[in-house]
């Protein structure tokens, strides 16, 4: 059952990397790193899954055997709101490219060279 | 004094980089002499850190909220976090004294922050003992960069940040797979842990873990095929900016991929890990060396300058050997302080003359005289001409892989450096033998700066016992994992 959960971690990392390698829209790229980011907070939630148990927040009738694993929730939060900061930052530089050069194709952004 | 006292390490740039917008109403120079202030005294605090480390020749560990290690996380400042915290320090209080006289973009109160963040992210990713930990200040190094990057505005800068940020972007999504990868087999992110549990993990997985970690550390470390952001975001961010990037942020990469490489050397995969990493070096040294030969830029040319010879650090510290990994920290220092040099010279230059455009830096013996001689000593130094502190720990590096089996990846390093050898002399050319100028008045903190270090150049290569002693200390804290697990106070958990 828990490998259901790898593979799909899996498959959307390599979704995303194929979005951030292949596509010359510099949003979409951008979309194809949250994929990946996604799938990489998905492979950590699961790794922390234990089958038939609740969220591990204390409370009445659950105690720390009744929990998941509580660390990897507390990395995914810290890397949600890393990749949010990094979208955010991200977007707001394609906003300047956009303005600067009126175009999102990588390949006509290309000033940079030598 | 209580060495908990070094977590001020951590919080002083923390707390100043929020205390910024505060003190807006002081205006632009004073937030530039804040920043200099803050930066001298975190330097004052990595003096003591680096005197009480280095005199007791125990480690400081700093125990987050009194938890103990593995249930808190840990800082472990060592021989080598004392001596590079200290270096990160110096470089930083260097660029904010340049900065108050160079940085005219607005806004700069958000300058100071992101500098700030930066000095935080990197002394964070040398001295911390969790593996996430290491993440998270990697992050706040990695977005302060890219912000800075793109602080010029124009469209190079924003270009090259958004080449930066997707290559990171890729990298610390695999160096967090490869954290996934280890807490799922070993259950344990603190570093000390992971070291002493390491023999008991599945081969295959600790190596692919272990290669995806390399490769995500590979975007901050400036490694080939990772390495492509590195030029364009040198040559495109604030001349200050760029003297961090290469004296400090680079190298904190390299630590942290070194610091984790040896912390897994009980697993049965490591030496695959390490031909991987030698392979991925010595690509650079090779690939960048060639790059710089046809730059027009000079800024560009000794950013791929720069990124060779961090390709011969990683070189050394792929070498598995304990002489390996002392060369590697000594060129790691020199390296520091010849591009710190380097950088802040071209920075000026840049700056007073309007672009770092080779054409600019022709006759600059007869316009700057004092500048062009510190660049001339760094570049000299850079090449590896004896007497200069790079030649020490370039022979030591080749000597080490020699000795660790790798001539071919000696005899290309070598090739390599004959190129640099090329494009560095015909920089002197330029600027002692080429073109007119009239003479032109050069600023006292600056003309300090540089000529300081370029003191420093010789006095090392005069005299390199003392640095060479410090980076075996340092090198061993590396090397040594059995010390490193028995340094940190793990507490037994039930499991």
């Amino acid at each position: 059952m828990i490998s259901v959960y790898y593979f799909g971690a899996i498959s959307l990392i390599l979704i995303g990397l194929y979005a951030v390698l292949v596509k010359k829209n510099v949003l979409k790229m951008l979309i194809g790193l949250s994929i990946m980011e996604t799938g990489v907070n998905l492979l950590l939630v699961s790794i922390g899954y234990i089958s038939g148990r609740s969220a591990p927040i204390l409370s009445e009738g659950i105690g720390p055997n009744q929990a998941v694993d509580p660390i990897p929730q507390a990395l995914v939060l810290t890397a949600i709101v890393i990749g949010v900061a990094t979208t955010a930052m991200a977007l707001s530089v394609a906003i300047i490219l956009y303005g600067k050069y009126g175009t999102l194709n990588v390949e006509e952004i290309r000033r940079l060279r030598g | 004094m209580n060495g908990q006292y070094a977590s001020l390490l951590i919080a002083l740039p923390l707390l100043s980089a929020f205390f910024v917008p505060l003190i807006k109403g002081l205006g632009e120079r004073g937030i530039k002499y804040y920043l200099a202030v803050i930066t001298a005294l975190q330097t004052g605090i990595a003096a003591w850190v680096f005197q009480q480390v280095y005199s007791t020749g125990k480690p400081i560990i700093v125990m987050a909220g009194g938890w103990k290690p593995p249930v808190g996380i840990n800082l472990y400042i060592g021989h080598f976090a004392a001596l590079f915290v200290l270096i990160v320090a110096v470089v930083s209080f260097f660029t904010a004294v340049f900065s108050i006289w160079s940085m005219k973009v607005q806004p700069i109160d958000k300058y100071a922050m992101l500098f700030l963040l930066l000095m935080l992210g990197a002394t964070g990713m040398i001295a911390t003992g969790d593996i996430f930990n290491l993440f998270v200040f990697m992050e706040i190094t990695a977005i302060s960069a890219y912000a800075l990057t793109a602080y010029n505005k124009t469209g190079e800068a924003a270009e090259a940040s958004l080449k930066y940020m997707i290559l990171g972007g890729i990298g610390s999504s695999f160096f967090l797979i490869g954290v996934a990868l280890i807490y799922g087999s070993l259950g344990t992110l603190n570093m000390a842990q992971i070291a002493q549990l390491a023999g008991n993990m599945n081969p295959t997985v600790a190596q692919v873990g272990l290669a995806l970690i390399v490769f995500g550390l590979a975007v901050e470390a400036e490694l080939f095929p990772l390495n492509a952001w590195a030029p364009d975001a040198y040559q495109a961010a604030p001349h200050a900016i760029t003297v961090m990037f290469s004296a400090f942020v680079v190298k904190a990469g390299l630590y942290a991929t070194a610091r984790l490489l040896y912390l897994m050397q009980a697993v049965g995969s490591w030496h695959d890990v390490l031909k991987l990493l030698v392979a991925m070096a010595t690509l650079t040294v090779v690939v960048a060396e060639f790059a710089a030969l046809r730059q027009k830029d000079v800024k560009r040319m000794i950013a791929y300058s720069s990124i060779s010879q961090v390709g011969m650090i990683a070189f050394a510290l792929a070498l598995g050997s304990q002489a390996g990994v002392d060369a590697g920290v000594f060129h790691m220092v020199n390296h520091a302080v010849v591009k710190a040099l380097l950088f802040l010279g071209v920075g000026y230059v840049g700056i007073k003359l309007g672009g770092t455009a080779m054409e600019n830096f022709q006759g600059l013996g007869k316009r700057m005289p004092l500048t062009a001689f510190a660049l001339t000593i760094g570049s000299l130094a850079a090449v590896g001409i004896p007497l200069f502190n790079i030649f020490w720990s370039k022979v030591r590096i080749l000597i080490a892989g020699v000795e660790a089996g790798y001539t071919w990846g000696v005899a290309l390093i070598l090739g390599a450096s004959v190129v640099e050898a090329v494009y560095y002399l015909r920089f002197i050319h330029a600027m002692w033998f080429a073109g007119e100028g009239e003479r032109m008045r050069e600023g006292l903190a600056i003309s300090l700066i540089l000529l300081l270090l370029a003191a420093l150049v010789i006095v090392i290569g005069i005299y390199p016992d003392y640095i060479w002693s410090l980076a075996q200390k340092a090198g061993s804290d590396i090397f040594n994992v059995g010390q490193y697990i028995k340094n940190v106070p793990l507490m037994e958990v039930g499991a």
